[in-house]
């Protein structure tokens, strides 16, 4: 695809911290606010798009627009009930924000989780992560295509998709979305019977309309000319910013924590890691494809397989006793479907020490808006919204 | 015949003529009816959705629980909406946004808050960034409990607002829903809605204040404002003696 010249420029690496003043005043530059209320902000973020033209020479992204001080509550609230508000996260895959606030407490209060919960919570997580990027595809469709063009039909497929994984989760826990299905020391819902044959015809469905998807969307001409080239995040600068996850990957870092640091049973299976090399929306799209398939291949070797054994430690926390309460610290980490997902605890606080002392959540979507600064100068309005798309931020996990 | 126009404030060629002819406000009427059909029929929404209730609100559009078939259509904008749904917590920084996004809906328009964080902040209420329930700042037709509410229990809000609807085109007295009742362990949020008689005028007083801390909204020359509100207090607390 031929660039214009400076337009190649400009895209290689932006200067976030531009002076304005030096900029030539015959250009007129427009400000543009892009959110917080837009179609395609997913959900409430604000940039401040600088423009020269149609063409963006600096931006500025403003967050907080959503801030429920849940890092505050945590300080209030006992470990136990602090479960099911960290649902409310990252609210497209609030599996992964159960189990890294879990696991963090296990970490924190030495608790040995029995490998038949470690089993159901990968089955869980892997699931979780079909889902989240189901949704990612359908609104990154939906970005690109407009609420009324060609781009709301693959939406509504990916959801009509999405729901098989929802009723499956359904079935086990009680709730669509927000499960509260962790404890800490094991799981809340054992698997029902027949269960394991739901799970398969969810996943095979899923995966028998996977390529009429590829077809609709990552080999149409339009698509790849709107993605090809657009938003280079290489990996130096991912790892410069601390981005994790699929843009990462994206980027060809090969860097996936349930491979290079597992968790839960990933150590007894083995976690086939994707990545590209070009590192623009299209790689980004095209690795997340094949972590769908890769997590469909690692639900059917799972979901046969899950051994015998009690499904929590020794009998289960309910409300962890101010004595048993560890005044040390800990932190633990999960791959959530957006990226590195930790948790880092001092234990010891309130509530004659059944509550953390401070929780620092360190959330993979903070990190990656960091970079739509240096990728997004030289790019047009429309880019941005295919770069904002492809990145996936969550903004309940970016504000917290 | 002879109608008392003292209090007619709305005036048209068409709508003068109209009114002159005897017989023709049957008419006036049975377009009326047609015009409630309509917008009954015809629910735009407008989503204000910020967060978890968000996602399910895109399945509420989506193809299990399509929201099409009963006319009501998502939309981008507010000048195009009828309703607006908010969906999510909504937080001190974005709540005069939605207020702004709300006066730039045409009339006649309604709002839905879906969600326990819109209806009353749920656990979040006391947090020093989050507004109690939106109806602290809008009028509120119809709450939809749950958190989040199921799809099918969005589609039920919307039934709901469709019979208001119909209830108000055939004359009957229809009142703002109240607040879903607590549970009985829970405390209320301590803003008084709009509209609640123990809402006192320093709570407008300080919105407003709060609204300008973010310094932001300059332009609209908030130290005016907060001056008009000032005097506005002063002249209570002087009538307060003479009653």
């Amino acid at each position: 695809m031929e660039m214009i010249p400076h337009v190649a420029k400009a895209r290689r690496r932006a200067n976030p911290y531009l002076d304005l003043g030096s900029y030539d005043p015959e250009a007129d530059l427009m400000v543009l606010n892009l959110g917080p209320q837009h179609p395609s902000t997913h959900g409430v973020f604000r940039l401040k798009l600088y423009l020269d033209g149609e063409i963006i020479v600096k931006v500025v992204p403003f967050v907080g627009y959503l801030h429920r001080g849940v890092e505050k509550l945590c300080e209030k609230l006992t470990m136990v009930q602090l479960i099911p508000i960290f649902d409310k996260n990252d609210y497209v895959s609030p599996m992964m924000n159960e189990q890294s606030l879990v696991m963090a407490f296990e970490a924190l209060l030495g608790i040995e989780v029995p490998r038949r919960a470690r089993y159901v919570r990968t089955l869980l997580a892997e699931l979780q992560r079909i889902a989240s990027h189901l949704l990612w595809l359908g609104a990154f469709a939906m970005d690109l295509g407009g609420a009324l063009g060609g781009g709301s039909t693959l939406f509504m497929y990916c959801f009509r998709e999405r729901e098989l994984i929802l009723d499956v989760f359904e079935d086990l826990t009680g709730c669509r979305f927000h499960y509260n299905t962790h404890m800490i020391g094991g799981n809340r819902h054992d698997v029902p019977a027949g269960w394991a044959t739901k799970v398969h015809a969810a996943i095979n469905a899923i995966e028998t309309r996977l390529p009429e998807y590829e077809t609709f969307l990552i080999t149409n001409d339009i698509y790849i000319e709107r993605t090809r080239g657009v938003g280079v995040v290489d990996g130096q600068l991912s790892m410069d910013l601390g981005i994790t996850g699929p843009v990462l990957r994206a980027g060809g870092v090969d860097h996936d924590l349930r491979r290079d640091a597992p968790y839960h049973c990933y150590d007894e299976i083995e976690v086939r890691v994707a990545t590209a090399t070009a590192g623009d929306c299209e790689a980004r799209a095209a690795v997340r494809m094949a972590e769908i398939r890769e997590s469909i291949r690692l639900v059917r070797e799972l979901i046969d397989n899950i051994p015998e054994g009690p499904l929590g430690a020794r009998k289960p926390i309910k409300t962890p006793l101010a004595e048993k309460a560890a005044k040390g610290h800990a932190y633990a980490a999960v791959e959530s479907p957006r990226g590195e997902l930790g948790i880092y605890v001092i234990g010891g606080g309130d509530n004659k020490g059944a509550s953390p002392y401070r929780l620092k959540i360190r959330s993979p979507s903070l990190h990656v808006l960091g970079c739509l600064p240096y990728i997004l100068p030289g790019h047009s309005v429309s880019d941005a919204v295919a770069v904002l798309g492809s990145v996936d931020p969550i903004m309940g996990e970016v504000d917290r | 015949m002879a109608v008392d126009e003292s209090y007619r404030t709305y005036s048209h060629p068409v709508y003068d003529f109209m009114m002159k002819v005897p017989g023709l406000d049957v008419m006036t009427t049975t377009v009326d009816k047609l015009l409630s059909f309509g917008s009954e029929a015809s629910l735009w929404i407008f989503p204000v959705a910020t967060s978890c209730c968000g996602i399910e609100f895109m399945a509420l559009a989506a193809s299990r629980v399509d929201a099409d078939r009963m006319g009501a259509i998502v939309r981008g904008s507010p000048r195009h909406s009828d309703v607006m749904i908010v969906a999510g917590t909504i937080t001190v920084k974005m709540a005069p946004r939605v207020k702004k996004l709300w006066d730039q809906m045409p009339e006649p328009k309604w709002a839905i808050a879906v969600g326990s964080c819109a209806i009353s902040g749920d656990f979040y209420r006391n947090i020093y960034s989050v507004v109690p329930g939106i109806d602290t700042f809008i009028p509120v037709d119809v709450y939809v409990p749950g958190c989040p509410p199921n799809p099918e229990a969005m589609m039920h809000g919307l039934i709901r607002l469709q019979e208001k609807i119909r209830a108000s085109a055939n004359g009957r007295d229809v009142n703002r829903e109240a607040r879903p009742e607590a549970v009985h362990h829970q405390r209320l949020p301590r803003l008084p809605i709009l509209g609640d008689p123990a809402r006192t005028s320093e709570l407008d007083r300080q919105q407003v204040a709060s609204a300008a801390s973010l310094g932001w909204w300059d332009e609209l020359n908030l130290e005016q404002a907060l001056d008009s509100v000032a005097k506005d207090l002063a002249d209570e607390s002087e009538s307060e003696p003479k009653v």
